[in-house]
């Protein structure tokens, strides 16, 4: 499949796992496609998205409130107490036998479905990271896009459609979240396609 | 009024509110605690099966909730 892409479409790819690497994510999600088309040198698709206003910290920063760590802070505390639970009794307990910080640090919280996320700061990714289901997916319907405007090639635009039409993803939630509409995307991404052919 | 009554008011409060906040906060350390307990079972070389009948959940729960977050001794 990767032989049709264009050089623009392979750097997206690359830049995906790079983005993945650098959140210390141990795969390959549409958010890590949606932040390498949002790079200023991947051509048409990240000036469409700039276009409706998407912008990589913004994206940054969505993620990191999506996937961000639930940590055991002092509102968790006085919430606690008022049912009786006393926090620094049992931190105090854990770390006889943990160690000092043994709560504090919270470890990579449980994420399901599109909330998954298998990142530990204290051991980054390295060597080869899996693509997800959604991802794989996006990438073949890029393909398919492809197939369907009858070019012999994947650009960034493709691949772009494909993560719109995947539709399921972080990255569609955080776009969406963000207040972008998918449909007029998609039709600038079309449109983009036909001026380009 | 002092501190402890305080909070035996927030405690036997029907405020919602408070009592929700409370379980959020009981959560989160229920799942600190099951990352460090799972985490030291693993490290004593406990199986996923002990660990999760021990847990009482099944071995394919316990393995999907935790598994990517120890590397695996037969990688």
């Amino acid at each position: 499949m990767f032989e049709r892409f264009t050089n623009e479409a392979r750097d997206v790819v690359v830049g995906a796992q790079n983005e993945a690497r650098g959140l210390g994510h141990r795969y390959i999600g549409t958010e890590h496609l949606l932040l390498s088309l949002l790079h200023p040198k991947r051509g048409a698709a990240g000036a469409i998205l700039a276009d409706a206003g998407v912008t990589a910290e913004r994206v940054r920063a969505d993620l990191q409130r999506l996937l961000g760590e639930p940590r055991l802070g002092q509102l968790d505390a006085a919430a606690l107490e008022a049912i009786g639970i006393d926090l620094d009794a049992v931190r105090a307990k854990i770390e006889e036998t943990f160690g000092p910080g043994a709560l504090d640090p919270p470890p990579p919280a449980r994420r399901r479905g599109r909330f998954r996320r298998q990142s530990d700061p204290d051991c980054p990714p390295t060597g080869h990271i899996p693509f997800t289901a959604r991802s794989k997916k996006v990438l073949e319907l890029s393909l398919r896009e492809a197939v369907r405007f009858k070019h012999r090639f994947i650009g960034s635009e493709h691949i772009l459609l494909g993560l719109l039409r995947e539709g399921g993803g972080l990255a569609a939630k955080v776009l969406v979240d963000g207040g972008v509409n998918l449909d007029d995307l998609r039709h600038r991404a079309e449109e983009s396609l036909r001026q380009a052919a | 009024m002092t501190e402890a009554t305080d909070l035996a008011e927030a405690a036997s409060s029907a405020d919602a509110g408070i009592g929700l906040r409370a379980v959020v906060a009981l959560r989160r350390l229920l799942e600190t605690l099951e990352v460090l307990q799972v985490g030291n079972a693993r490290r004593q070389g406990w199986s996923w099966q002990e660990i999760a009948d021990a847990l009482q959940v099944t071995r394919q729960a316990v393995h999907k909730k935790h598994a990517g977050r120890w590397p695996d001794k037969s990688r």
